[in-house]
Formats: C-alpha cells, sequence, structure tokens
C-alpha cells in the first residue's frame, strides 16, 4: 500500500503518528517507570548514601543461598519442563485435530485456573498424609512418607506444572513450522529414527526450545506464589526474600537492592531472548 | 516421516502415552480440587469418608467471601475497560505508526508483561503510600491496568496488523469521516482480537495475586488476597469450594470465548 502513496487521494491522512499511544506511554511512565525507578534509588540511598545494601547481599552466607536456591529451581524446572513439553508438542503438532484439540483445552483450563487454586491442590496433594504419599505407601513402593513440601522438591513439582503449559504451547508452533519433508527426505536416505531426530527434528526445534526455556527460565526466576507457599521458610527464593524484606522487615533499603538484581538479571535475559527470537515471535504466544 | 503421524510405528503409542500421562498430570489438580470440596472430612483425607456440601454452606455463609469476590468483579472490570480502551489507540500508533522508536515504545508498553511482578508490587506500594493511593480502589484499579495493558495490546496488535488498512481508506473514499471508517470498519474487523484482549485483561487482574497481597487493606480485599490469607493459616476445605467455583467460572469463560470466536468470526 505504501507504494501507491503517489496516488493517496489528498482527502486521506499519513500515517499514524505517536498520537494514539501517549495515554497509554503517560500510564507506563507515571505508574510504572516512576514508581521503579523511585525503587531502585532506594537501594543506594536508605538507611545512607552508599553501596552497603549491595555489600550485605552479596557478603552473606544467607542472601547467597537465596542466590543459590533460586538459580538452582529455575534450572531445574526450565530443564524438566523442556523434556516434558517436547514429546506434548510434537504429537499436538502433527495429531487428528479432534484428539489435539481435547489436549488443548486441558492445557488452557490448567492454564487459565486461579494460580492459587492450582497452588492450593498441590499443597494438599504433597503433604505428608497427602494422597501421593499414601499411594505410594499402599503399592509398597515406600515405608516412610516422602518429604515432598515445605522443601525445594515441592517448589519443582508445582513450578513444572505452572510452566509446562508456556513452554507447550510455543514449541507447538515451532514444529508446526517444520516441513515433514525434510524428515521423509532423511528417511529415504537411509536415517534411522533416532537419527532424523537427533540429527533434523531437534535441530530444527532449537530455536523454539531456546526461546521457551528462556521464558520459563526468567519466569521462574521471579515468581512469588508457587515458591513461597510450596517451599517454606527455610526455602526462601528471591521473589520471597524481598517480599520479606518489605513486608516484615521493613527493610526497604535491602529489598530495593534485591529487587535490583533481580530486575537486572531478568532484564539481560529478556534482551538476549529478544536477540535470539524477535520481539513478534515471543509474544505472538499469547 | 517423524512428522507424519500415520507413519510413525511404535514411537506413535509411545509419544500418545506420554501426551495422555502429562494431561492427566495438568488436570489431577483441578479435578482433585472439584472433588475435594464435596468430601465430608476436614483433614482433607482423600478419597473422602463421604460427600457433603458443608463447605460450600460455610463458604456463603461468610459474607467476606462474597464481598471479595465482588471487589475483585469490580476492579477486574474497570481495569479491563481501561487496558482494552488504552491498549487500542497504543496498537493503532504501534501498528500503523511511522515515528522514530516505535519498538522501543512498543517493548516499554509490554515491559510489565515480563518484570518480576514482585518488584513492580513493592514499586507502587511505596509510591502509592506516598501519594495516597495506598489501599484504594484507585489504585488497585491502576496497577492491574499497568499489568493488564501487554495482554490487551498483544491480540489487539496482531488482530490489526492482519487487517487491509486500503478497506479503512476506501470508506473514507466512499465519504466516511477517518472516525466513522475506524469505528464502522476498522473496528469490526478486529473485533475478535479486542474480544481476546478484554478477556485476558480481566483474567490479569482476576487471578493476580502478588500486587494485591501489598495493596490490600483490612477494608479493601480481592478474592486472591482472602484466599492467601486462609491458605496462610490452614488447608480448610473452605477454600476448596472457592477454588472449584473458580474452576467453574474458568470452564464457562472458556465455553462462552470459544462460543464467541465461533460467531464472531463467521
Amino acid at each position: 500500500m505504501s507504494g501507491n502513496l503517489l496516488h493517496r487521494p489528498p482527502i486521506l491522512r499519513g500515517p499514524d503518528g505517536i498520537g494514539g499511544a501517549l495515554p497509554a506511554l503517560i500510564l507506563i511512565i507515571l505508574f510504572f517507570v516512576v514508581p521503579v525507578v523511585a525503587l531502585l534509588l532506594r537501594s543506594v540511598t536508605e538507611p545512607v548514601p552508599g553501596l552497603q545494601n549491595y555489600a550485605t547481599l552479596f557478603g552473606h552466607g544467607t542472601y547467597a543461598r537465596v542466590f543459590f536456591n533460586t538459580f538452582l529451581v529455575a534450572t531445574v524446572v526450565t530443564a524438566v519442563t523442556v523434556i516434558v513439553a517436547f514429546p506434548v508438542a510434537w504429537m499436538l503438532a502433527i495429531m487428528p485435530p479432534a484428539l489435539g484439540s481435547i489436549v488443548f483445552g486441558i492445557i488452557i483450563l490448567s492454564m487459565w485456573t486461579n494460580l492459587l487454586t492450582r497452588t492450593y491442590a498441590w499443597m494438599v496433594l504433597l503433604q505428608r498424609t497427602g494422597v501421593i504419599n499414601r499411594t505410594l505407601m499402599d503399592i509398597g513402593l515406600i515405608s516412610e512418607p516422602l518429604p515432598l513440601i515445605n522443601n525445594l522438591t515441592g517448589v519443582t513439582i508445582g513450578m513444572v506444572y505452572i510452566m509446562l503449559p508456556f513452554m507447550i504451547l510455543p514449541l507447538v508452533g515451532t514444529l508446526c513450522a517444520i516441513d515433514p519433508m525434510t524428515l521423509r527426505a532423511a528417511a529415504l536416505c537411509g536415517a534411522s529414527p533416532f537419527d532424523a531426530f537427533r540429527r533434523i527434528l531437534l535441530p530444527l526445534s532449537l530455536p523454539g526450545i531456546a526461546a521457551g526455556g528462556l521464558m520459563v527460565f526468567v519466569m521462574s526466576l521471579g515468581y512469588f506464589v508457587t515458591p513461597t507457599l510450596l517451599g517454606g521458610t527455610s526455602n526462601m527464593m528471591l521473589a520471597g526474600m524481598i517480599a520479606q524484606m518489605i513486608q516484615s522487615l521493613l527493610n526497604w533499603g535491602l529489598g530495593s537492592a534485591a529487587a535490583f538484581i533481580l530486575l537486572l538479571v531478568t532484564m539481560a535475559l529478556y534482551a538476549l531472548q529478544l536477540r535470539l527470537v524477535g520481539a513478534k515471535r515471543m509474544t505472538g504466544g499469547i | 516421516m517423524l512428522l507424519d503421524y500415520d507413519r510413525l510405528g511404535w514411537l506413535r503409542a509411545a509419544l500418545l502415552g506420554f501426551t495422555g500421562l502429562v494431561a492427566a498430570f495438568l488436570l489431577l489438580p483441578v479435578v482433585f480440587i472439584v472433588l475435594l470440596s464435596f468430601g465430608s472430612s476436614r483433614w482433607l483425607a482423600f478419597p473422602p469418608p463421604g460427600w457433603t456440601l458443608k463447605w460450600y454452606e460455610e463458604l456463603f455463609a461468610d459474607p467476606a467471601w462474597l464481598e471479595a469476590a465482588l471487589t475483585s468483579a469490580r476492579i477486574a472490570t474497570m481495569a479491563a475497560i481501561l487496558a482494552v480502551a488504552i491498549g487500542l489507540l497504543a496498537s493503532f500508533a504501534l501498528v500503523r505508526g511511522q515515528f522514530r522508536g516505535r519498538n522501543t515504545l512498543r517493548g516499554l508498553l509490554l515491559t510489565p508483561m515480563v518484570l518480576p511482578v514482585v518488584v513492580f508490587a513493592i514499586a507502587i506500594y511505596a509510591f502509592f503510600l506516598r501519594i495516597g493511593l495506598g489501599g484504594t480502589t484507585a489504585g488497585f484499579v491502576i496497577a492491574h491496568t499497568v499489568l493488564a495493558l501487554p495482554f490487551a495490546i498483544i491480540p489487539i496488535t496482531a488482530a490489526l496488523e492482519g487487517f487491509d488498512k486500503s478497506v479503512e481508506d476506501a470508506a473514507i473514499v466512499c465519504g466516511a469521516s477517518p472516525f466513522e471508517a475506524k469505528l464502522r470498519v476498522t473496528l469490526p474487523a478486529i473485533k475478535i482480537g479486542i474480544f481476546s484482549a478484554a478477556i485476558f485483561a480481566f483474567l490479569a487482574s482476576w487471578d493476580e495475586v502478588v500486587v494485591a497481597i501489598f495493596m490490600a487493606s483490612p477494608t479493601l480485599q480481592t478474592l486472591p488476597v482472602k484466599i492467601w490469607g486462609s491458605l496462610r493459616q490452614d488447608l480448610s476445605p473452605v477454600i476448596a469450594a472457592a477454588s472449584s467455583l473458580l474452576v467453574l467460572l474458568t470452564l464457562s469463560l472458556m465455553i462462552v470465548t470459544a462460543l464467541i470466536r465461533r460467531k464472531l468470526s463467521k
């Protein structure tokens, strides 16, 4: 259409300007950028100006443990999610639509169900006397209840549950875009199914795996609700620690320093993701 | 062959079985909560010794639950309306605008979706305390509109990108005013995007926990805050009853969405 600019009837206006975006821009600057920047400033001004809050965060074993927990859980959750999501996305990409829509329906139902509802269900399922422990004991696999809650195992199970749809849905898109012909050609040329998987299907779906995996990792790093409820007080993750520093300890300086570290890591990974897949493809998932 | 459903052989059975297991895993907590809400054991024994409706009776007997649900509905409705209106205007600029920094602007407007909510929650909490919006409905609506905005912008820009602008131009050439052409030609054409935006924006506020925990006051609680507070005390089956009603709501929303989408796309 832009090629026809010369023939544009005078009655038509040119392209839209920035005007329409002004309300959104004002909203975001006033109620998002300003509050966040103000918060981050408090990390270097409270209680006294200087970098002592960051020194505290990096100098204490307690905080190092929280950082370690956070990265450990995010890494494990991402790895498990990728491994579990891939076969499901693979099937969804080639399944007959009637069957596929049932699986899609279940994924959407799980994703749209209130986050607290899902976490509550896992709290009940995973507790000492919960269904999972009872079943495992009844069939004789274990004699003592497994500690599945108030530790990082519980957090990991709950987080994988929450993150699976975010990994499966974009991967289906990637897999649907692969031409089945390439794999038929590989088979004709004598590749075994394993070789075809390792040398063709997997490499071709790698962009989707990287994009989804990075998204899951970033979301896991800053997750608050599920780790707080399933992890208990002794296995805190970063977001839970920040909330506690502000809400119970009223230590705004330390809390906002920790928030700044989380923000920095998140934004760096987000920028990497944008370079990897481009803004359009990343947000096209919803 | 690996992408041909009919020629996968034994691998298909294995992959289908695995997919079935994952689907069961995804469905398990949802079904479990609904069953549990009808179980008679206060200690959540499963399978329950008997079936009862008493948790629902307890839920409806406590006006705090209903009040929290109404508060949530009110805030989410206002946030969704604002986010869709502001997002719609912004989408026209983001898709059709020709100005420097358009992609940067798009990135900025979508940032609330990627920044960890806990960072935004304490930032807006501190900010509202200072300007006197802490614990108010207006404060809730503003904070939730910020969080809902990306969920409104993404489907609307996607719909707008798929719409051929020359149709709108044709209406103008035929005598419509630019505003009229947008209202009567473009908006109907992208209504599915607008509708998705409204649903996503509503859910973004309705399900939001973290900002709400910080913003809530004893007199202003949303439903997630009420559930959160109960969860921290005990795992009472009343929460299962409330949760089941939320599952019911999700299911009806999914069905309504599917029906409306089908109707709109005709």
